[in-house]
C-alpha cells in the first residue's frame, strides 16, 4: 500500500537536497498495460515469435510478448520489440484489451526526500578470457547452471549437459573466474559468495543426478565464512563426497570427439596435473556492470577503482552524497542476508531523515461497520470465474455456474471475465447488498493471488471477511486437465460443492486489535546495540538499552584500528558521545535482565541495577538483541604458559603501544578455536585480523619477517586487496592440513615453530620473537538471558534468526529482532549496517499505532483437555504451555502463529484452530463424497 | 502412566470376524494420550475394519464411543443404553479398563485393541520409556531411585550378574546395565556404602491380584456386588 512501483525505468537525474530531491526518470513502454493485464499468458501461447531467453541465460527461447518468470511482480506481460513482427495476434487474443502497440517512451519525475540505490551486479562475463574454454558448449557459467538444475529453468530441473542432453558422469567446478584475479581481468577482490554457491550447485547436481556424479572445485581457498557455511562445506566434502582440489587452473581443452573438457592445473606443489569431466561450470564473479557506474555518475556518487561505492567504515550505506543511500552488491561483493540486512539499514537511514513526515503519504482506508450475520440462514454468493480463456476456454463455465444454483443455501450466482477486476468487485459489492449475501465463494484461482483483495471487497460490504471461500478450478484445475474439458467440468463442479459446503460452515472471526507500546528495548551496548539504539533513537522512538558492563563499548573497547586504517577507539568515542545525549535514549549500564514477559507490541522486561541493587520494570513495544562476542581463549600452542604467545588482539594491543621495535620474526597460527572439533565454524574475521597486523607489522618494522601458517584465507570481498598487499610486502603465508597443525615449542633462543611446507612437501622450522593465534570468535554467555526470555540459539551459542537468507535480522517471535556479533561472527562495518537494520525492521512494527492479531489461532477447550502436553512439546513456536496457577493449557492467541500443528497431534482433539476447524474441514469432504456415484 | 499400542490388524480382524455389529470403545485418558486407544485411533482402527471387511464381502456395522476413562464405573455408565445393539466390543483402554468394561457387560464378548505394555515416563511425544513394574515392594530408596526390577534384565536385588559389560547389559548395547547406573549414581551422592546392604529377594511366589486402598479410605461394599 506505501509502496509504489514503477518499473521499465531508468533514472535520469536526481536534484535537489536531502528531504527535497527531485527525479527524474524515462519511462521505457512495455507495450501492455500493467494494469489491464491479468497475466493471463493468453498472448504469449498466440505469439508466433521465437527469442532468446535471456532468463535461462539464453540456453532456450520465448516468446516476444512475454514475462520474464513466473514469480515477476508486477505480474504483467511486455512485448519485445526487438523481436517482435508486429503479426498484431496477442491484440485479437487478448482479452483484457490489455495491448497497446503505441506506447512510447515517456519522461516522468517524482518528489522524494531520501534515495537507496541498490543498483546491483552481474556475473562475470568469461568470453574474454579464451583459456577458460567458455566457447565449448559444456563449458557453463554457474549462473547458467544455476538455470540448468532449476525446476523452471530451460531442462525443468533436470541434470543435462547443453550438447547432447545427456545427464553428466562427472563436473567440474573452476573457482574465482572473473575475482581474485589482477592479472588477466583486473578485478582484485573476492566476489565472497561464489564459494558457497559452488558447494551448494555441487550438492544440488548430485541430488538431481540418477547416478554416481562426481563432483569436483577447483580453488584456491575454500571461502566459506558465513553464519553455518562451513558445517554445509563439511557435509559436501565428508559425507556427500564433493571434492574440493587445491588448484590454478592452465586451460581447459575440449576432447571433440565427446564433447568432454580436458582441464590442466598446477597443484598445490606446482606439479601440472589433468584431469577429464563431462562438464564444467565456471565459477563466475560479481561484477558492477558499466551502465551502473553510468548511473552512480549521473547521481554523483564516488565509486572505488572496481565501481563499487566508495563508503565509509563507519557508515556502510552512506554514499558520497548526502541523502543518497546505498545497499547490495553495489556496495561491495555479498551474499544474499548481507544484501537484505543492508537494504534494511539503507531504509533505516533514509528514513530517519524523513521521520517527521512518517505516514503522511499513506492513502486512508475507509472502514464499513460490520454486519452482525449470526443466527442469520446462510446466504451464499457463488462468483465463477473465466480468468480470460484460461479457465472458461476449458471448463463450461455456465455449466458450473448453472449447478452451483442448486447448491444448498446458494442464493445467487454469476460468471465473470474476470473476476479479480475492478469492476467485478463493484459488482460483487453490489449483490452482496441486493441480495443480502452473507457468505461469498470465488470459483477461480488459488487463494494464494486473490484471497485477501476478496476478502477486502466482503469488508467493504460490511461482511466479516473470513465469511468468504475460495474454489480453486484454474491452477488445480483447467491447467492440469486442459486436454480433458468434460472432467475438468466435473471437477469444478465438485469444487463448488465442496467450497459451497465450507462457506456454509463459516464462522465470524474477529481480529483482536492490540496497541503497540512505542518504546523499543536495545540488549547489549557494544557497537551493534549503540548503532541500533541510534537508529531508534533518530527515528523519533525512545529507547532504552540495557549494557551489563559498567562501561559502553563491548568488545571494541579492545580494538584499535580497522584494517583500513580507521580508528576505532575515536569513533568508539563519538558513538558513545552521541547516544549518551540523545535525548530519546535511555542508558542503564551494569544492567541484568531478570524478567520478562509480553508479547509484540507488549513487553514488560525486569532489569535489576547492580551498583544500586534496584529493579527497574520497562514496557516496550519491541526489542533488539545484540549482546555480542568475545575472543576465544586459547588452550593450544603454549598460550598462557609463554609470554611470547599471545592472541592477535593482545598483539594489536603490542603494536599500539610498543610498536614493532626490535621485533625479527613473528609467526601467525590461523584458526585457533575455529574450524576444529570443538568449534566447527570458521570465526569470519580472524583472516583479516592476521593481515591487518602483518601489514602493521611490516609498517612499523619493513625488515621484520611474517609468516602466516593458515587453512584457507578467508579475505572475503574487498578484503583480498590487504591480502595481495601482505605478500606483496613479502608477508609469507604458509597452508597447512586440519590434520597436520603446527607445533610450537618454547626455546631460549625465541619459539621453534615446526610446519609442513605445501609447496616443498618438508617440515619447516621457523624461529619466532613472538607466536600470534589468531583465535577465533566465542558468543557471550547468554544461557541465562536466553531462557529468561525465551530465545533461541544455536549450539554455538549465536542467536538463531527467523530466516537465514531472507528474515537475517528478525527473530523467530514477532517484535524480536537481532543484531551484531549476538548472531555471529563479523566486522565493525558489518555490525553496524546488521544494527541499523533491526532497528529499521523494529520500526516497522513501531510506527504503527497498533496491531491486528491474526483471527486465525488455536484455541483450546480446557474442559475436555486432559493436559497431556502433546501440544507444548510439539508447537514449533513453543506457544502452548501450561498455566502453573490456573493448572490449565494455555495457548495466547497472540503469540500463536495458527499453524495447526497443535489441532493436529492433540490426542484428544481437543483444540480446533478457528477458520479450519473440524467441521469446516470435514464439510468439504463430506460435500467431495456426496458425488454421482459414491 | 500406563502406555499401551495398537493391537496388529490381522489379529483384531481375526478376533471379531464372526461379527456382524462391533462397538469400538475407546479410552480417553491414559492410552488416548500414549496415541494407542484414543478417539483418534477408534476412528483409524473403524476405517480399518470397513474397508477390509467390504473387501472380504463380509461387511461389518461399527460404532465408535470414547469415554472419558473405561477404568471408573461412572464414565462406563454412558455405554449401557448403547452397547445393547451390538454382538460384541472391542476395547481399546488398558488390560484395566478391558476388564472393567467386560465385567459391567458379561453378556457381551469383549475383545482387546491395544496391548498394554507398562507403566512409562513420556520421553518425547510417542516414545515411552518403562521405568516400574509395579513390583509392590519398592527398593528405590536403596538403589538411588533406579528400578532394577525394571531396568535389570534378570530383576536382580543385590548387584549385576557377569553379562555387566562397559555399563551396557549383555542383552543388548543400547541398554544400560541397571546395577552399572547404581553405582554411578550412588558413587556421585557420595552414598556407595549402601550398596554393600542385602535386599533379600521379592516373594513372587505371593504375588495375587493386588487391591489398594489409601489411607482414610474403605472398599465400598456396592462395588464390589457388581
Amino acid at each position: 500500500m506505501n509502496i509504489d512501483l514503477i518499473t521499465c525505468s531508468e533514472v535520469k537525474s536526481v536534484e535537489g537536497k536531502p528531504g527535497n530531491f527531485e527525479v527524474s526518470l524515462v519511462n521505457q513502454p512495455r507495450y501492455i498495460d500493467q494494469v489491464k493485464c491479468t497475466g493471463c499468458g493468453e498472448c504469449a501461447r498466440h505469439c508466433p515469435v521465437t527469442a532468446v531467453n535471456q532468463y535461462n541465460m539464453k540456453l532456450d527461447d520465448r516468446r516476444a510478448t512475454y514475462i520474464e518468470y513466473a514469480q515477476a511482480v508486477p505480474l504483467a506481460f511486455a512485448i519485445d520489440t526487438d523481436s517482435c513482427i508486429g503479426c498484431g495476434l496477442c491484440e485479437n487474443m487478448c482479452v483484457a484489451k490489455a495491448i497497446e502497440y503505441d506506447d512510447k517512451e515517456r519522461e516522468t519525475s517524482i518528489k522524494v526526500g531520501s534515495v537507496i540505490l541498490s543498483a546491483g551486479s552481474k556475473g562475470y562475463d568469461p568470453s574474454g578470457l579464451d583459456f577458460l574454454g567458455y566457447e565449448y558448449p559444456n563449458v557453463v557459467t554457474s549462473e547458467e547452471f544455476e538455470r540448468i538444475l532449476s525446476a523452471s529453468g530451460p531442462y525443468f530441473g533436470h541434470l543435462m549437459r547443453p550438447l547432447d542432453r545427456e545427464e553428466p558422469k562427472s563436473i567440474a567446478w573452476l573457482q574465482c573466474v572473473g575475482s581474485r584475479d589482477t592479472n588477466r581481468c583486473g578485478n582484485g577482490y573476492c566476489s565472497s559468495v561464489c564459494c558457497m554457491y559452488a558447494v551448494k550447485e555441487a550438492m544440488i547436481a548430485k541430488e538431481h543426478a540418477h547416478g554416481e556424479l562426481d563432483c569436483a572445485v577447483f580453488n584456491m581457498d575454500m571461502r566459506t565464512f558465513g553464519k553455518d557455511y562451513e558445517k554445509y562445506y563439511l557435509r559436501a566434502k565428508d559425507k556427500d563426497g564433493v571434492r574440493f582440489v587445491k588448484a590454478r587452473l592452465h586451460t581447459i581443452t575440449e576432447v571433440p570427439e565427446t564433447g568432454d573438457l580436458v582441464i590442466q592445473y598446477a597443484d598445490e606443489t606446482g606439479m601440472m596435473k589433468q584431469e577429464t569431466f563431462n562438464m564444467a561450470v565456471l565459477s563466475v564473479g560479481l561484477q558492477i556492470q558499466p551502465d551502473t557506474a553510468q548511473l552512480a555518475e549521473r547521481l554523483g556518487i564516488e565509486l572505488d577503482k572496481y565501481n563499487f561505492a566508495d563508503t565509509d567504515t563507519f557508515a556502510p550505506v552512506a554514499t558520497s552524497r548526502p541523502g543518497v543511500y546505498i545497499c547490495g552488491v553495489l556496495q561491495g561483493p555479498k551474499d544474499i542476508p548481507g544484501s537484505i540486512t543492508e537494504a534494511s539499514a539503507a531504509a533505516c537511514l533514509a528514513g530517519a531523515e524523513l521521520a517527521e513526515a512518517r505516514g503522511t503519504d499513506i492513502p486512508k482506508v475507509e472502514v464499513t461497520e460490520e454486519i452482525d450475520v449470526t443466527g442469520q440462514d446462510p446466504r451464499i454468493g457463488v462468483f465463477v470465474c473465466n480468468c480470460g480463456i484460461n479457465i472458461g476456454g476449458v471448463v463450461d463455465v455456465p455449466a458450473v455456474r448453472e449447478y452451483a444454483g442448486t447448491l444448498p443455501n446458494v442464493v445467487y450466482t454469476d460468471e465473470n471475465l474476470f473476476t479479480c477486476s475492478q469492476d467485478t468487485q463493484d459488482l460483487i459489492k453490489e449483490k452482496i447488498v441486493e441480495h443480502k449475501l452473507n457468505r461469498v465463494v470465488v470459483a477461480s484461482c488459488s487463494p494464494k493471488t486473490h484471497e485477501a483483495m476478496f476478502m477486502e471487497t466482503l469488508e467493504a460490504c460490511g461482511i466479516n471477511k473470513y465469511l468468504f471461500e475460495m474454489a480453486n478450478i484454474r491452477n488445480q484445475d483447467s491447467w492440469i486437465h486442459s486436454k480433458q474439458p468434460e472432467i475438468a467440468t466435473k471437477k469444478a463442479k465438485d469444487l463448488v460443492r465442496m467450497s459451497v459446503a465450507r462457506a456454509a460452515a463459516l464462522r465470524t472471526l474477529h481480529e483482536k486489535v492490540v496497541p503497540i507500546n512505542k518504546q523499543a528495548l536495545v540488549i547489549g551496548g557494544g557497537v551493534a546495540g549503540m548503532n541500533a539504539a541510534l537508529s531508534l533513537g533518530n527515528q523519533g522512538f525512545n529507547t532504552v538499552l540495557v549494557e551489563k558492563e559498567a562501561e559502553l563499548g563491548g568488545f571494541s573497547r579492545k580494538l584499535h584500528h580497522t584494517i583500513e586504517g580507521d580508528d576505532i577507539q575515536a569513533y568508539l568515542k563519538t558513538l558513545t558521545d552521541e547516544v549518551t545525549g540523545h535525548d530519546k535514549i535511555d542508558v542503564l549500564t551494569e544492567a541484568k535482565i531478570t524478567g520478562f514477559e509480553g508479547f509484540k507490541g507488549n513487553f514488560a522486561t525486569e532489569v535489576m541495577l547492580g551498583s544500586k541493587a534496584e529493579k527497574r520494570r520497562i514496557e516496550h513495544g519491541v526489542f533488539i538483541v545484540a549482546t555480542g562476542a568475545g575472543e576465544y581463549q586459547p588452550k593450544e600452542y603454549l598460550y598462557g604458559e609463554d609470554g611470547r604467545v599471545m592472541t592477535q588482539i593482545e598483539l594489536s594491543d603490542i603494536l599500539e603501544k610498543k610498536g614493532a621495535d626490535g621485533l625479527d620474526s613473528v609467526v601467525m597460527i590461523q584458526c585457533v578455536g575455529s574450524r576444529n572439533d570443538e568449534n566447527v565454524e570458521c570465526s569470519r574475521i580472524c583472516c583479516q585480523n592476521a593481515v591487518k597486523n602483518a601489514l602493521d607489522i611490516k609498517k612499523r618494522n619493513p625488515d621484520a619477517q611474517v609468516y602466516v601458517l593458515y587453512r584457507d584465507i578467508r579475505t572475503y570481498g574487498l578484503l583480498e586487496d590487504y591480502y595481495t598487499e601482505a605478500r606483496k610486502q613479502g608477508v609469507i603465508f604458509i597452508r597447512f592440513d586440519k590434520d597436520a597443525a603446527p607445533d610450537v615449542k618454547s626455546s631460549s633462543e625465541g619459539m621453534l615453530v615446526t610446519v609442513k611446507d605445501h609447496i616443498l612437501q618438508q617440515n619447516l622450522e621457523i624461529r619466532a620473537d613472538l607466536v600470534t593465534l589468531s583465535a577465533g570468535v566465542v558468543a557471550e554467555d547468554t544461557e541465562e538471558l536466553s531462557g529468561v526470555m525465551k530465545l533461541n540459539r544455536n549450539p554455538e551459542g549465536y542467536f538463531i534468526e527467523a530466516h537465514v537468507k531472507l528474515r537475517p535480522v528478525d527473530m523467530p517471535s514477532d517484535g524480536v529482532f537481532l543484531c551484531g556479533t549476538a548472531h555471529g561472527p563479523k566486522l565493525v562495518t558489518e555490525a553496524i549496517s546488521q544494527a541499523q537494520a533491526a532497528a529499521s525492521r523494529a520500526v516497522t512494527f513501531l510506527a504503527k499505532d497498533a496491531i491486528k492479531l491474526s483471527a486465525i489461532t488455536a484455541k483450546v477447550d480446557t474442559d475436555h483437555c486432559v493436559k497431556c502436553l502433546t501440544c507444548v512439546r510439539e508447537c514449533p513456536f513453543g506457544v502452548p504451555v501450561f498455566n502453573t496457577n490456573e493448572k490449565l493449557i494455555e495457548i495466547n492467541e497472540a503469540i500463536c502463529h495458527g499453524c495447526g500443528v497443535c489441532t493436529s497431534v492433540c490426542p484428544r482433539q481437543t483444540i480446533q484452530l478457528s477458520f479450519y476447524e473440524d467441521d469446516q474441514i470435514i464439510s468439504k469432504i463430506d460435500a467431495l463424497l456426496e458425488a454421482e456415484g459414491m | 502412566m500406563i502406555v499401551a499400542k495398537r493391537k496388529p490388524f490381522e489379529e483384531i480382524k481375526e478376533m471379531i470376524k464372526d461379527y456382524k455389529k462391533v462397538l469400538n470403545v475407546g479410552c480417553g485418558t491414559c492410552v488416548a494420550v500414549c496415541l494407542a486407544g484414543g478417539e483418534k485411533e477408534v476412528a483409524v482402527l473403524n476405517a480399518e475394519i470397513d474397508m477390509a471387511r467390504k473387501l472380504d464381502n463380509n461387511p461389518v456395522e461399527l460404532g465408535a464411543q470414547t469415554v472419558e476413562r473405561q477404568c471408573d464405573h461412572e464414565y462406563l455408565e454412558e455405554l449401557d443404553d448403547i452397547v445393547g445393539d451390538y454382538d460384541a466390543i472391542i476395547s481399546m483402554a488398558c488390560g484395566v479398563g478391558i476388564q472393567f468394561l467386560a465385567e459391567r457387560f458379561p453378556d457381551i464378548p469383549v475383545y482387546p485393541g491395544v496391548d498394554t505394555t507398562g507403566m512409562s515416563a513420556n520421553q518425547a511425544v510417542g516414545w515411552y520409556e518403562e521405568r516400574c513394574r509395579s513390583c509392590g515392594q519398592c527398593v528405590l530408596g536403596m538403589t538411588a531411585a533406579i528400578c532394577p526390577v525394571t531396568m535389570c534384565a534378570k530383576g536382580l536385588y543385590n548387584g549385576p550378574c557377569g553379562g555387566t559389560n562397559q555399563g551396557s547389559c549383555e542383552i543388548a548395547m543400547d541398554q544400560d546395565c541397571a546395577w552399572f547406573r547404581i553405582y554411578e549414581r550412588l558413587e556421585r551422592q557420595g552414598r556407595l556404602k549402601e550398596i554393600i546392604e542385602y535386599t533379600p529377594p521379592v516373594e513372587w511366589n505371593d504375588q495375587v491380584p493386588r487391591t489398594l486402598i489409601q489411607p482414610g479410605y474403605k472398599k465400598p461394599e456396592k462395588a464390589k456386588e457388581s
